[in-house]
């Protein structure tokens, strides 16, 4: 037993609204003196309803829905950043997941320096990031930029460099948010090649994406999310035909 | 909770790194570099100590040491509290995108700010050395004991201000003004004795700073060694930061994603 999968039994999730009220000591002791009739409600929110579904090895799965339906939020909950409310959530197999991409640099250190930062966060050893460092910058083609500090980067450079270190290993369960759209055309056809091969190497695929075509390509298996609910589990073809139809848009 | 210790283990190639990525970028294009580390302390305690001793009518030489060692430890103090507690807000980006122990962004301020320590402490030894030879004995092992139990102070200390940081970002504000009342009830650079003379006994008795202080002056500018208490007391606040940092991280640690 091998297997990778991941499993979800009717799994919640709220975001703490909390979070978002109260920043401060001054609006918490302010809102016990005021009474809360002229204030907002902010209610926590329901990110993630009753969600139960089983991904075993081998699938390749496109996750549709309208912004803020829970795409993301499925993805992050899977990777196990964000701790369900209740239910039961298992993944079995080394996670990889590709999203935030341009997030996370220390800004004063160099490129290279970022590139072994990036790794060891990822999990991966020096030794090993050592052995993998010629290849990303070889990969993200910045040229003598990548010995200076990344704060001098543009912003579509940082993103080249972040998606060559990101992808520059596999992992058993690929999580995808949105496929990758940065840096200039030459660049994409290097980038869709290399997720296309990421993609084979995996044992599962999870993708978002508004993107059809892609879908259409790269999985076959859909879940369509709406508000936080599952509403559609199969084929990728019908779920695409289904969230269409949910969301209004011509067929 | 063997579990959680096993994956800041883990993941212990990744915050090194970044503690020594914060060194670098401390030290980066400047020209004295490291050597800040030694001077800013020192020039300070210069400074200090010769107000001092014509204040107190204290001999220079055996002043300094004192303040030298207050000021070190103090700044280590305040850069583990207030930075600290900054320690998960600053690494929002990591923390969004990984799934890491907490307590690992809060270990690398305070392994950065150990380390700061450890090269500021240099002069203190190499003054005692120098004007104090007599001083030189076994006792000056005690010393070095200040180091493993001021990170086991402060680890969970700033984890716990982490934590009420990430929720309330007052925090830092507040912790300067907290900082700067205890600095002024604790014998940093004031001489115990001086507050005992001033019948504030308790302020030395029962001070957790005192004592920690204590295992680095003991040594160093008696030649004695800390007592008992010194250890009780350093090592009972440690306990006790641990425990709260345990409890509060036991039922925050999972939301702090939420606050970033």
């Amino acid at each position: 037993m091998n297997d990778n999968y991941i499993s979800l039994k009717s799994v919640n999730l709220h975001y703490a609204s909390l979070a978002y009220k109260e920043r401060s000591l001054k609006s918490l002791l302010g809102g016990l003196l005021k009474s809360g009739k002229s204030r907002p409600v902010v209610e926590d929110i329901h990110a993630l309803k009753n969600i139960s579904l089983e991904i075993r090895q081998g699938e390749r799965v496109g996750l549709l829905g309208h912004n803020g339906a829970g795409k993301s939020t499925l993805l992050k909950t899977v990777a196990g950043l964000y701790p369900i409310s209740s239910g039961e959530l298992m993944v079995k197999g080394q996670v990889r997941s590709l999203f935030d991409l341009s997030l996370g640099f220390e800004p004063d250190a160099s490129g290279r320096e970022n590139i072994l930062y990036r790794g060891l966060l990822l999990g991966l050893s020096p030794v090993f990031m050592r052995k993998k460092e010629e290849e990303i910058v070889e990969f993200a083609g910045l040229g003598k930029f990548i010995d200076y500090p990344i704060k001098t980067y543009s912003a579509g450079m940082q993103v080249r460099l972040a998606f060559a270190i990101s992808t520059a290993v596999g992992g058993d369960i690929l999580l995808l948010d949105e496929v990758i759209g940065a840096g200039d055309a030459n660049f994409m056809a290097k980038a869709n090649l290399r997720i296309t091969s990421l993609i084979e190497q995996s044992e599962i695929l999870v993708l978002a994406s508004h993107d059809f075509g892609a879908l259409t390509s790269l999985c076959e298996r859909g879940l369509v999310f709406h508000y936080g609910e599952l509403i559609f589990d199969g084929e990728i073809s019908d779920s695409i035909l289904y969230y269409k139809k949910t969301n209004g848009l011509g067929l | 909770m063997v579990n959680y210790f096993n994956k800041i283990w883990a993941s212990r190639h990744f915050w090194f790194h970044l503690t020594l990525s914060d060194l670098r970028s401390r030290w980066r294009r400047s020209f004295f570099g490291v050597f800040w580390t030694i001077i800013q302390p020192l020039g300070m305690t210069l400074l200090l100590a010769f107000v001092f001793s014509r204040l107190f009518n204290t001999d220079i030489t055996l002043y300094a040491p004192y303040i030298l060692s207050g000021i070190i430890t103090w700044e280590f103090i305040g850069a583990t509290t207030t930075g600290g507690s900054l320690s998960f807000v600053q690494a929002d980006a990591y923390i969004k995108q990984c799934r890491h122990p907490l307590a690992i962004y809060t270990l690398r301020t305070v392994l950065g700010s150990m380390i700061v320590l450890m090269m500021s402490s240099i002069p203190l030894f190499c003054w005692a050395l120098v004007v104090t030879p007599q001083h030189f004995n076994a006792s000056w092992l005690a010393a070095l004991t200040i180091y493993p139990i001021l990170a086991l102070i402060a680890w969970p200390l700033s984890t716990l201000l982490a934590y009420i940081g990430v929720r309330f970002r007052d925090v830092p504000h507040a912790l300067g003004l907290v900082l700067q009342a205890v600095y002024f009830v604790s014998p940093v650079f004031f001489e115990a004795k001086m507050f005992k003379q001033g019948g504030l006994d308790a302020f030395v008795d029962y001070n957790p700073i005192y004592h920690v202080l204590q295992l680095l002056r003991a040594p160093i500018l008696e030649g004695q060694w800390p007592t008992l208490s010194n250890y009780i007391f350093s090592l009972g606040a440690a306990v006790i930061f641990a425990l709260l940092a345990v409890l509060v991280g036991r039922k925050s640690e999972r939301k702090v994603i939420f606050y970033l």
